[in-house]
């Protein structure tokens, strides 16, 4: 079942989980306020969407997760890329590169 | 998604399910700490930090429902959940589950018999190879053909790999302890290999095998029962009509070939046509083809009508309407309507019983509104709520299914044993994996058409009203009660359907059974006696063996007659045999009038009561040598001497003793049933067996046995019982067969109709009762939820009398809206029934009126009763009950 309440398209939201996840370990919190920051807060991700996301994603094997301590000693689960979400997040950032392209010429022209 | 990721993380899931479930639990609690340590250090007071960081989680309930959809394998985790779930909360119902279950288990348990019979009967392939290239050539699609015929064919026809004959044959097997008359036929040499069974052990015929050979295949329950179930059985010699034939072959379990026109076979012989090669008259063979690879049965039939038709030419009369029939048509076909009305019939009674459930569900949603508000307002998605119904209805359906097989194998037992024996290959029917698979298809399919419409009505009433006045149930609403009754009313056109259905087999049955034999067959038994092959069979002393055995008979207490024909009328064999009338133009060949062919004893009339018109009984004097007499029935009298005195007049009847001479009619005998119990009366002639040379002196088993009949002022059973015995005591190597008594015969003539009788007023009968149990339902529901209103009405002064009529007024407007659709519907449906009704036109208006009559009778008195509990109503309970 797909994520009903999300306003975000799901590819878009993989890529910038991704994308995020590149620079390092995150916890989810971290996940989400990142993607807020890097987004200029275009993007509020809420609960709803980030956590199917991250699951499905670690199911699709992009993503591994391990439990860690956070700077103020709280337990939360981690997420870090592998080698198959690299490749991923590269085909995923050609396409985007491809698509947003097409877009824009296609907007500027008609 | 990468398949072993999603295969292995199936298998995580579902086998780790607790750890999967707390950890998700751990990440969001954690999720909600970190943000509140986050607003903490903006400066939000502790308390209001961790509130703001819930609201901005929202439902942690929904998003670990989202996060357990995207996890692959989640969707059995949550079938398996809401199966438990969906359980418990059937067992808090008891008496809703209980009545639910069985109604469908009625469902199912019908239409599984139904489908197992459909599917061993008409469905399955026979069990020859690629059966679906075989055909018979008969004429006329039934009729049997000519040796000269057969053989013309099987030169000519070109679009046949391969043209094969069988022809009935009723040996005496002898020279044993239990002398037997055995089912047989003689098969060509190439009708085995056309069949394309292999034997299970020794072999079949083959092109090589001379016709005329004494060689048997037979079939592995005759190896079973005479031969002693050994291997070693092949290469033995039986006697069959005092001739040694070697067993060359059994055949497997599987195989049986005994097609449409005999019950039973049990040996096979080859056919020797060399000495009737050229016969064009003697039509007793059915022609058996196997098409060639790639060829359709179009092409086929261009091909026989090509051939048949330059025959004709040549040969006038003799090569009509030849046609080419599939073999499982041939088997099968005669049965087909009657399984198609009965499958349509179930249809019905699933379809009711899906609509008495879907209603019920209805009335429990209604009362679980609130407990589903309660469940949405925690979070659970319209989706979920929907799934979690649906997961319900197919438990449901499930525990009917089971149910319903468990019926199902009753059913099949009871239906087999009360089946008339005209049902072909009822030996493969079974409650087997495809009828399981049905059965399963069929509750799931169920479930989806009662549980669905509960479902999809659920969520369309805001919630916060559902939470409001959830809790009173105080109305409920105006769509989902006019569903309600919606339902109800197509119970009732369903149910309408169903019982005009049985109502016009009564009565077809009622005109069936008032049919007059002719004959009264109530007190006499009769036997056949075979001589062939036994030491009675020589002519001098064949007659005095029959003439002893019948002298025995009548001098046992109790018998008042006995005498013996050839073939006893209906379940006899008949023979049909030319005349030509003394004193009438002789007609053209190929169009002669025909009768049907009896030689009897003296005392047949008397014994049967089948009573003499005109004229007189044969006696001792009428034998070879004395003028040769007949006695016709009225049919004949009427064809051939309208309005004239037929006593006196001469016929001849082909085959019968010296060819050239006239019969002089003595009597004429009242019109009897002769084969087919609803068949018009045709001529039929009686020749007396003392003047019939075939009959008394020929060898075979084609004509040496006569079929002896007594009457008893006792019963009949009890004399059957007795004939056997007194057979014996004249010679205990003559086999008897066939030992009925007249009112089964009689019964079972029309066994065929009694057999759909039954089936259809069952479940026309379930059919009633569930509609019956649907209004009753309806109305008593309905009241139990107006309580109030009638307390109201009550107060202002309505009577009991108002109250029972408006209740029942309820019930009685659904019931008579749903008659009026069922009306409709029978009419445009009962056509389909035309071949099984007798006496009765499809449309007939009585059996319309009566059963309406009796639909609304039901209805009323269903809500009758709970009516009766509402006008009973204490309007101060009522009103200080809320």
């Amino acid at each position: 079942m797909p994520p009903s309440n999300t306003n975000l398209l799901q590819g878009t939201l993989d890529l910038l989980i991704l994308r995020t996840l590149r620079l390092g370990e995150m916890h989810g919190v971290g996940v989400a306020n990142r993607i807020e920051q890097i987004t200029r807060g275009a993007f509020a991700v809420k609960p709803g969407s980030l956590f199917p996301a991250l699951h499905r994603m670690e199911e699709a094997g992009w993503l591994a997760s391990r439990w860690g301590e956070s700077a103020n000693n709280r337990r939360a689960k981690y997420y870090r890329l592998t080698k198959a979400g690299l490749r991923q997040l590269r085909a995923e950032t050609e396409d985007w590169g491809r698509v947003s392209a097409a877009i824009a010429h296609a907007l500027r022209t008609t | 998604m990468p398949m072993n990721s999603t295969v292995s993380s199936f298998f995580r899931n579902l086998f780790r399910r607790s750890r999967v479930e707390t950890e998700l639990d751990e990440e969001l609690r954690s999720y909600v700490d970190l943000r509140a340590a986050e607003h903490v250090r903006a400066g939000v007071p502790p308390d209001a930090a961790r509130h703001r960081a819930l609201v901005e989680v929202g439902g942690i309930e929904r998003v670990k429902e989202e996060v357990r959809d995207v996890r692959a394998g989640e969707l059995v985790q949550t079938l398996l959940r809401d199966a438990r779930y969906a359980l418990r909360s059937l067992r808090r119902t008891p008496v809703f589950t209980a009545t639910a279950v069985i109604t469908l288990a009625l469902g199912i348990g019908a239409s599984t018999t139904v489908f197992s019979v459909v599917d061993g009967v008409l469905l399955r392939p026979l069990a020859y190879k690629e059966p679906d290239r075989l055909v018979t050539l008969l004429h006329l699609g039934q009729g049997s053909v000519s040796p000269a015929n057969y053989l013309d064919w099987r030169a000519q026809l070109s679009t046949f790999q391969d043209v094969g004959a069988a022809e009935w044959w009723s040996p005496n097997l002898t020279d044993t302890d239990q002398p037997e008359k055995v089912w047989a036929m003689t098969l060509t040499p190439s009708m085995f290999p056309l069949l394309g069974v292999p034997a299970m052990y020794g072999r079949v015929f083959s092109r090589d095998d001379e016709a005329g050979d004494h060689v048997v295949v037979v079939t592995h329950d005759f190896w079973r029962r005479r031969l002693g179930a050994v291997p070693k059985a092949v290469g033995r010699t039986i006697t069959l009509d005092g001739e040694h034939y070697t067993v060359i072959g059994v055949m497997p379990p599987s195989f049986h070939f005994a097609p449409f026109w005999v019950t039973r076979t049990d040996v096979w012989a080859p056919l020797d046509l060399h000495a009737r090669a050229a016969s064009r008259d003697m039509q007793t063979l059915r022609v058996f083809a196997r098409l060639k690879p790639g060829v359709t049965l179009a092409q086929a039939r261009a091909d026989v009508h090509a051939v048949t038709a330059r025959l004709d030419s040549l040969y006038p009369a003799t090569n009509r309407d030849v046609r080419v029939t599939p073999l499982l048509e041939q088997v099968v076909g005669d049965i087909r309507p009657t399984l198609a009305v009965l499958f349509g019939a179930v249809g019905f009674v699933l379809l009711i019983a899906c609509a008495n459930v879907a209603h019920m569900m209805l009335a429990r949603a209604t009362a679980r509104e609130r407990e589903m508000a309660v469940r949405s307002a925690l979070g659970a998605g319209r989706g979920r709520l929907v799934r979690q119904l649906l997961v319900e209805s197919a438990m449901l359906a499930l525990l009917g299914g089971a149910l319903g097989v468990t019926l199902a194998a009753v059913g099949l037992k009871v239906l087999i044993a009360q089946s008339p024996g005209s049902v072909p290959r009822l030996d493969t029917v079974a409650l087997d994996a495809p009828v399981v698979l049905f059965a399963l298809a069929v509750s799931l399919g169920t479930s989806v058409l009662f549980g669905l419409v509960p479902a999809l009505q659920h969520g369309t009433r805001d919630l916060s009203d559902a939470l409001r006045d959830g809790a009173r149930g105080a109305g409920e609403g105006a769509r989902r009660s006019k569903l309600r009754s919606a339902l109800v009313a197509s119970e009732f056109a369903l149910a309408l359907v169903l019982l005009v259905g049985a109502g016009l087999m009564i009565r077809s049955f009622r005109a069936l059974s008032h049919i007059d034999a002719g004959f009264d067959p109530h007190g006499v038994a009769s036997m056949i006696i075979s001589v062939a092959g036994s030491k009675e069979e020589p002519a001098e002393r064949r007659t005095s063996f029959y003439q002893q055995v019948i002298e025995r008979l009548a001098a046992l207490p109790g018998v008042q007659s006995a005498s013996a024909i050839n073939h006893l009328p209906i379940e006899g064999d008949m023979w049909g045999i030319p005349y030509t009338v003394e004193g009438q133009a002789p007609p053209k060949v190929g169009q002669e009038p025909h009768t049907t062919f009896r030689v009897v004893m003296p005392g047949y009339f008397r014994t049967m009561r089948l009573p003499l018109v005109q004229g007189r009984d044969f006696t001792d004097a009428d034998r070879m040598g004395a003028t040769p007499v007949v006695i016709v029935n009225e049919e004949l009298a009427r064809l051939s001497w309208p309005g004239e005195d037929p006593i006196g007049k001469r016929i001849h009847v082909a085959g019968a003793p010296n060819d050239t001479t006239w019969q002089t009619v003595v009597g004429v005998a009242k019109n009897a049933v002769r084969m087919e119990w609803t068949a018009k009366p045709e001529a039929e002639v009686y020749v007396p067996y003392l003047q019939d040379r075939m009959l008394m002196q020929e060898r075979s088993s084609w004509v040496a046995y006569m079929t002896i009949v007594a009457r008893t002022s006792g019963s009949a059973t009890v004399l059957a019982s007795q004939m056997r015995g007194v057979v014996a005591g004249v010679d205990a190597n003559v086999p008897v067969s066939d030992l009925v008594t007249m009112d089964d015969v009689v019964a079972h003539a029309t066994a065929g109709a009694r057999f759909d009788l039954l089936l259809l007023a069952t479940f026309a009968g379930v059919a009633l009762v569930l509609a019956a149990v649907g209004i009753y339902g309806v109305i008593s529901y309905g009241v139990s939820r107006r309580t109030h209103e009638i307390g109201i009405r009550m107060a202002l002064g309505a009577s009991r009398r108002e109250l029972l009529g408006m209740v029942v007024g309820q019930g009685l407007s659904l019931a008579l809206v749903g008659a009026a659709v069922g009306l409709v519907g029978a009419f445009a449906l009962t056509g389909w029934m035309r071949s099984l009704l007798y006496g009765v036109r499809a449309t007939d208006p009585l059996t319309f009126a009566a059963v309406s009559a009796v639909l609304i009778i039901v209805a009323i008195f269903a809500s009758w009763l709970p009516a009766r509990r509402a006008s009973r109503i204490d309007p101060m309970v009522a009103l200080r009950n809320d």
